[in-house]
């Protein structure tokens, strides 16, 4: 964890109301993908979380969609040569275990962020299954990143490119085929659940990254819970955001 | 250099900056950030007897300069704080355990468990008196007045500061009541109660519908109460509220704080508390101020 006056490299619009903010951390920091960063956005009391899309060396970008203020802060305000404040990395991220030869990654949103991260990482070392949802060809972006996979479906709510439906259903008709050893997943919560209940019974491991309202980002605050199974809270900044899917309230 | 120490209560800070209770935990995530043993000292997340689960998400909520939170005291209970941080935490810098209770007798009895080992009680008292139809022990003087009484006689070495609610109608009052009851310092303010809405859904964003407000738009409020409870009692006084630089812990000293504590900015910056010591040895260097104590209560009115 280390807080960093980092540079601004590059901030340009990849899609629609997405923008890919790349920044240099003068000195390279182990990222693990999965990770996330808290982001500060100007006269904004709370920094924004946004997960670790790509790092190379002290490079570091992120692809942060406008939602409301404070990401619009974040789409004018940072200029290439700006400083702009970071607290990376946050959060456990994504583990593969060894046996874990093949996965698939399904993605919805801006979930596929965190994921095209795990992607890069395992590029060449696993034999990865991408399932990518967007709302419609406009909002595709990165799809250069996610081709690293050795196998890339990109789905759309309404058809406007790859298959109609969503990255769920996509990753469904495939599933009795590539038979994956583990799932890593990240978006809208509705998709989530869809996920649980579409692999339920299959003995597959899923691990999905949750997303909840952060002050601290650290773990101290203790204002992101989510419920775990077992009725205890857990921390989504420092205990998640990801967590097995059968062990957290969706 | 500046000499930065105070003492409060016969204890003395190595500087009077110390994280507010509810932004910093015990300690230890900061600590992997920057070494918490610069800091004056820590206030714990408010602690009950037993483990408490809080509020439904979201707990949290931004307006301009502001927050809203409504964690509703998650933590894992004063056994868990003994049993495994609070010798840590001792280990690195002054402890201000913060005390939450449902009943007088509960916050009694939390005193006790923690007597002889924080090296100070802050009593949270903005909490609902379960036994008073759910009121705050913190609005009225006389409710002030009774847990104040049940928290020091279960105290017999660790000093009582009780935290004011800026939700009342007499600062003043309050504070001469938490004085009277025995307190040895006072600390202000806790959040003032808010409601922040969400107008595409026509409902609160916050699960809890209501919550704390933090953060510099509440810094000239916390300001002027700070200045009425000085001079209400002859204890010291803790002052917060806003504190985001230097420039903003010096003014609460002026006020007649003679410690400050740093709640949200911890969230603006994971450094703002390291930020805050540096700057105020520069500030007192730049003024000629030889010991930041000597800035307590140096306000003069217009
Ligand atoms: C671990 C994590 C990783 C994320 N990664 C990405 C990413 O890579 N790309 C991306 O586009 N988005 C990501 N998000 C979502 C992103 O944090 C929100 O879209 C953003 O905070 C919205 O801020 P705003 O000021 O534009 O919206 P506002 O609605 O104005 O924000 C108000 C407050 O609510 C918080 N908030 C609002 N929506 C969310 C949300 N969905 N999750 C968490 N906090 C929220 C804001 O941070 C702010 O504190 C991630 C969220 C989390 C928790
Ligand atoms: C997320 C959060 C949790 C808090 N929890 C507590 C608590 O458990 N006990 C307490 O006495 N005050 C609590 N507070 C209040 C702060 O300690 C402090 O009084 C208040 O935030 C004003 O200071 P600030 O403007 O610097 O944040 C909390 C504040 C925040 C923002
Ligand atoms: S945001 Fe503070 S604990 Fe997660």
């Amino acid at each position: 964890m280390r807080e960093v006056n980092a540079v601004v490299l590059e901030n340009k619009r990849i899609a629609e109301n997405v923008f890919s903010l790349t920044v240099s951390t003068d000195d390279e920091i182990p990222i693990r993908p999965g990770q996330f960063a808290m982001l500060g956005a100007g006269e904004h009391v709370l920094r924004r979380p946004i997960a670790v899309c790509k790092a190379e060396g002290e490079r570091v970008t992120f692809c942060y969609q406008v939602k409301g203020a404070g990401t619009r802060y974040l789409s004018q305000n940072y200029r290439a040569g700006e400083r702009i404040p970071v607290l990376l990395p946050l959060g456990n991220g994504f583990f593969v275990g060894e046996r874990e030869t093949r996965i698939a990654v399904v993605g919805g949103g801006v979930g596929v962020f965190p994921l095209i991260s795990l992607i890069r990482a395992c590029a060449g070392r696993k034999e990865i299954f991408s399932y990518m949802g967007f709302r419609n060809k406009a909002a595709l972006c990165m799809e250069y990143e996610m081709q690293r996979s050795d196998k890339l479906t990109i789905a759309t709510d309404d058809g406007s490119a790859g298959f109609h439906g969503t990255a769920v259903q996509a990753f469904m008709q495939d599933i009795e085929e590539i038979r994956p050893d583990a799932v890593f997943s990240c978006g809208p919560v509705p998709m989530l659940r869809a996920l649980k209940n579409a692999v339920a019974g299959r003995g597959i491991p899923v691990y999905v990254s949750l997303e909840e309202r952060m002050g601290c980002g650290v773990g101290a605050c203790l204002v992101c819970v989510c419920d775990l199974t077992d009725g205890r809270h857990a921390r989504v900044c420092k205990d998640g955001p990801v967590f097995e899917i059968g062990e957290v309230e969706l | 250099m500046a000499d930065l120490s105070v003492t409060l209560c016969g204890v003395t800070l190595k500087n009077p900056v110390i994280p507010a209770s509810g932004t910093f935990g015990f300690g230890r995530e900061f600590d992997e950030i920057y070494d918490i043993s610069c800091l004056g000292g820590v206030a714990t997340k408010g602690l009950t007897l037993e483990p408490r689960r809080g509020n439904p998400v979201p707990r949290i909520a931004e307006r301009s300069g502001v927050i809203l939170n409504a964690v509703g005291l998650q933590n894992p209970g004063v056994e868990s704080f003994l049993e495994h941080d609070l010798a840590w935490l001792k280990g690195k810098t002054r402890v201000l355990a913060n005390v939450a209770g449902r009943t007088v007798e509960e916050y009694g009895r939390i005193c006790a468990l923690l007597d002889g080992k924080a090296d100070f009680i802050e009593l949270n008292i903005s909490c609902p008196n379960v036994k008073s139809g759910g009121m705050a022990f913190g609005i009225r003087p006389e409710s002030i007045l009774e847990v104040t009484r049940a928290a020091k006689s279960a105290l017999k070495r660790t000093p009582l500061i009780v935290k004011l609610s800026p939700n009342v109608e007499s600062i003043p009052r309050n504070a001469a009541a938490a004085e009277e009851g025995g307190a040895d310092c006072i600390s202000l303010v806790n959040t003032f109660t808010g409601m922040a809405i969400d107008i595409e859904k026509r409902r609160p964003i916050l699960a809890n519908n209501t919550g704390g407000v933090s953060g510099a738009g509440i810094k000239p409020i916390a300001v002027r109460m700070v200045y009425e409870a000085a001079h209400a009692v002859s204890i010291p006084v803790i002052g917060m509220g806003g504190i985001a630089c230097a420039e903003d812990a010096v003014e609460f000293l002026m006020a007649g704080a003679s410690a400050v504590q740093v709640g949200t900015a911890n969230f603006t910056d994971t450094l703002a508390c390291p930020k805050i010591i540096a700057g105020l040895n520069e500030w007192c260097d730049r003024h000629g101020v030889a010991r930041v104590s000597e800035l307590v209560g140096t306000l003069r009115l217009n």
